[in-house]
């Protein structure tokens, strides 16, 4: 049942981007709310497939590519379904609904199903370090969709722009605030994270180098959500500022995740 | 009872003879009493700056609906056919879908506006209110119609986009301000010349939320007036770069010849710029802020010509959603009509079953004693038959009057029906059936 099912989610996340897309063009709410209701069928496929993945494979999906894609792209989903029903913010799965629709291709590509990687302790501890961390990943993407919009509002509203961005984007502060929230709910999940990581991996694993492309990458994640809180410290062009770092720390949380694991994989080291 | 609607508008008269026409509160109740001639009819009196309607049901036999334009011709102090240049009357049909139009914000100046609504259920509301010697002045057929007008108002609000947008440049101006801060409650203004623009622009801002205005004016007096009218607090206007760092919204109005905000008085007043954007909103002839100041970090400038785009905009996509909305109308103004319609045919109807319910009597006592020596149950059984004859007959005819009232041919069928069974010699002593009984009887 996996792959249909994930066939379908992807298909169905797909189908909500599109006409997202459409009711920008056309300026049309009736075709954003069937987006909505798309997307909450996506993820209820979604949440299927990944059920009858720990049925099929007595594993929860959080270890190997594919299957931690799948999980972070539902997150994505979840998330996209949660700006959707919380009032003005909806058209911010402009952006989110398609971001899932990737990452679920991604997920396809590279195969959903366990990696047959052998891991020291698969407990508890485990899981909760992945599943944190994929909220943390999650509330990451939310500000980089919600800080693009700002800058893609905030650019039309200075230029004097009044086309379908004006009228569909959601306000400026209402994109500032939604970016600050994710933030600041991704940054805790991703800090324990962290932490039950390394406390787990020093329990029962090998303590984890600092030159391990896992350390790395989850410090280096960590400082772009602190810096992109940090910015909306001082004066100036506040919303603005924090906008630009959460879409700058997306990017560059993705191309370190590229890198690294560009940069892992001769080596035979293990990433993700 | 035929439905009718009396009055003049925005289409037909210009403002200065619109004012003339319109009713105030107290003049209201006297013009319902006066429209239904203290008969049997009803009325609703709608006064708006943009329309005076009288809505009418009357009898047949009751006040006319030239009678009506007398009165509203009265009001302006001429005869029905010295202001019948301005005036219009809408008859049956044509009178549901104006007041449908009229609900739907359809007839209104500016299209789709919302205001109109709550101003019909208030004029709906006061007439409610008033009696007469032959009872209430909205009975019936206009509670109905009314009804009907505000569920019409509210579909083609909710299922097209008719009320989307800014239709006027003040609201345009809140609309670009919500783009910016979303919600603007507990919002700071700053008001640049207290002339009727400003006024108005921010009342609208009050209205969403706006909380405190600081008035700037060249005349204090004047800025102090306004300021104290909107809560707010008063500045000379050398002086209004003090409050520019305490507030998000400024609105400029001024009739100075020159530009009064410069970007270097912005630069002065705000050293290292805004810390949270500023929403300028410069609806002056000639224009009251330099261009230089839009290029200022979180500033957003705006001048009369954008929102006046903003509201062609708005408006272009109101008219493209004309079809839907008339699409909507008509369906419902074909549904009432269907109701209303049927309820013409209730009283011929009710005469056709009195009528057959006497002949039914009348035979059976004829042949009473013929049928004496039959037992009680079956004198039971035959008075049964008859009755089932009776009602067997007339359901075809009955079923029929009703469909043919719903399509138009009502008129027809009627007045035949009436001629085949002589139904307009009722016997004497029949009254004929009071107005609410038939819309009862009607809507069973």
């Amino acid at each position: 049942m996996t792959g249909p099912l994930h066939g379908l989610a992807l298909a169905l996340y797909a189908a909500a981007a599109l006409l997202l897309a459409l009711s920008l063009a056309r300026g049309s709410r009736r075709l954003a709310l069937l987006a909505t209701v798309l997307t909450g069928g996506a993820v209820a496929a979604h949440l299927g497939a990944l059920a009858a993945y720990g049925a099929r494979y007595g594993e929860l999906p959080l270890v190997g590519l594919g299957p931690s894609l799948s999980v972070l792209a539902l997150l994505i989903g979840v998330g996209s379904l949660g700006v959707a029903t919380l009032g003005r913010t909806g058209p911010v799965g402009l952006i989110l609904v398609p971001a899932a629709a990737l990452v679920v291709a991604a997920a396809e590509f590279a195969g959903v199903r366990p990696s047959g990687e052998v891991l020291a302790f698969r407990g508890p501890w485990f899981v909760l370090h992945v599943t944190l961390a994929m909220v943390g990943y999650a509330g990451l993407t939310v500000a980089f969709a919600a800080g693009l919009m700002y800058l893609v509002q905030f650019r039309e509203l200075k230029a004097k722009r009044f086309g379908a961005v004006f009228r569909f984007f959601p306000p400026l502060d209402t994109l500032d605030r939604l970016g600050r929230r994710a933030l600041l709910v991704g940054l805790p999940f991703l800090t324990l994270a962290l932490i039950v990581g390394w406390a787990w991996s020093a329990r029962f694993h090998r303590p984890l180098a600092p030159g391990n492309p896992k350390v790395i990458w989850g410090v280096l994640t960590w400082l772009v959500f602190a810096a992109a809180l940090g910015v909306r410290a001082g004066g100036g062009r506040r919303g603005h500022r924090a906008a630009l770092a959460s879409v700058l720390g997306f990017a560059v949380v993705v191309a370190a995740y590229l890198l690294l694991r560009l940069a892992s994989a001769p080596a035979g080291g293990e990433f993700l | 009872m035929p439905l009718a609607v009396v009055g003049v508008s925005h289409r037909t008269a210009p403002i200065e003879v619109r004012e003339r026409f319109a009713f105030g509160r107290a003049e209201m109740a006297p013009a319902l009493l006066a429209a239904t001639g203290g008969r049997a009819g009803e009325a609703v009196l709608l006064s708006t700056c943009n329309r005076t309607e009288l809505y009418l049901a009357l009898p047949e036999d009751g006040f006319s609906v030239e009678q009506a334009q007398a009165i509203l011709a009265a009001k302006i102090g001429e005869t029905a056919q010295g202001a019948a240049r301005w005036m219009y009357v809408h008859r049956d049909r044509q009178a549901v879908d104006h007041l449908f139009r009229v609900t739907s914000g359809l007839d209104s100046m500016i299209l789709g506006e919302p205001q109109i609504q709550g101003q019909v259920k208030e004029a709906y509301a006061t007439a409610r209110e008033v009696a007469g010697p032959s009872g209430p002045v909205v009975g019936s057929a206009l509670n109905r119609l009314f009804q009907s007008a505000f569920a019409v108002g509210g579909r083609v609000r909710s299922e097209t986009g008719l009320g989307h947008g800014a239709a006027s440049v003040s609201s345009a101006a809140v609309e670009l301000a919500k783009k910016i801060f979303g919600s603007l409650k507990g919002r700071r203004a700053l008001v640049l010349g207290a002339g009727e623009m400003s006024e108005t622009t921010l009342e609208c801002l009050r209205g969403e939320g706006v909380r405190t205005a600081i008035v700037a004016n060249r005349t204090f007096d004047r800025a102090r007036e306004l300021a104290e009218r909107w809560g707010g607090e008063a500045v000379r206007l050398d002086d209004f770069g003090t409050a520019l760092p305490a507030v998000d919204i400024v609105i400029c109005s001024t009739s100075a010849p020159h530009p009064v905000l410069t970007r270097e008085r912005l630069r002065r007043a705000l050293p290292g710029g805004p810390r949270q954007p500023l929403c300028i909103i410069d609806i002056a002839i000639p224009r009251d802020v330099e261009p230089a100041v839009g290029d200022e970090p979180n500033v957003f400038l705006y001048n009369i010509d954008d929102l006046t785009q903003i509201v062609d905009d708005s408006l272009d996509r109101r008219r493209a959603q004309l079809p839907a909305a008339e699409g909507i109308l008509a369906a419902e103004v074909e549904e009432f009509w269907a109701w209303y319609a049927s309820l013409a045919v209730v009283p011929t109807i009710r005469a056709l079953r009195e009528h057959g319910e006497r002949v039914r009597l009348a035979e059976l006592e004829r042949a009473g004693r013929h049928l004496a020596h039959l037992s009680e149950r079956d004198r039971e059984a035959v008075e049964a038959l008859t009755r089932s004859l009776l009602n067997k007959l007339l359901h075809a005819p009955t079923v029929r009057l009703r469909d043919a009232a719903g399509n138009g041919r009502g008129t027809a069928a009627l007045d035949t029906l009436r001629y085949l069974f002589e139904l307009d010699h009722p016997p004497p002593g029949d009254a004929g059936p009071e107005r609410d009984e038939t819309m009862t009887e009607a809507r069973e």
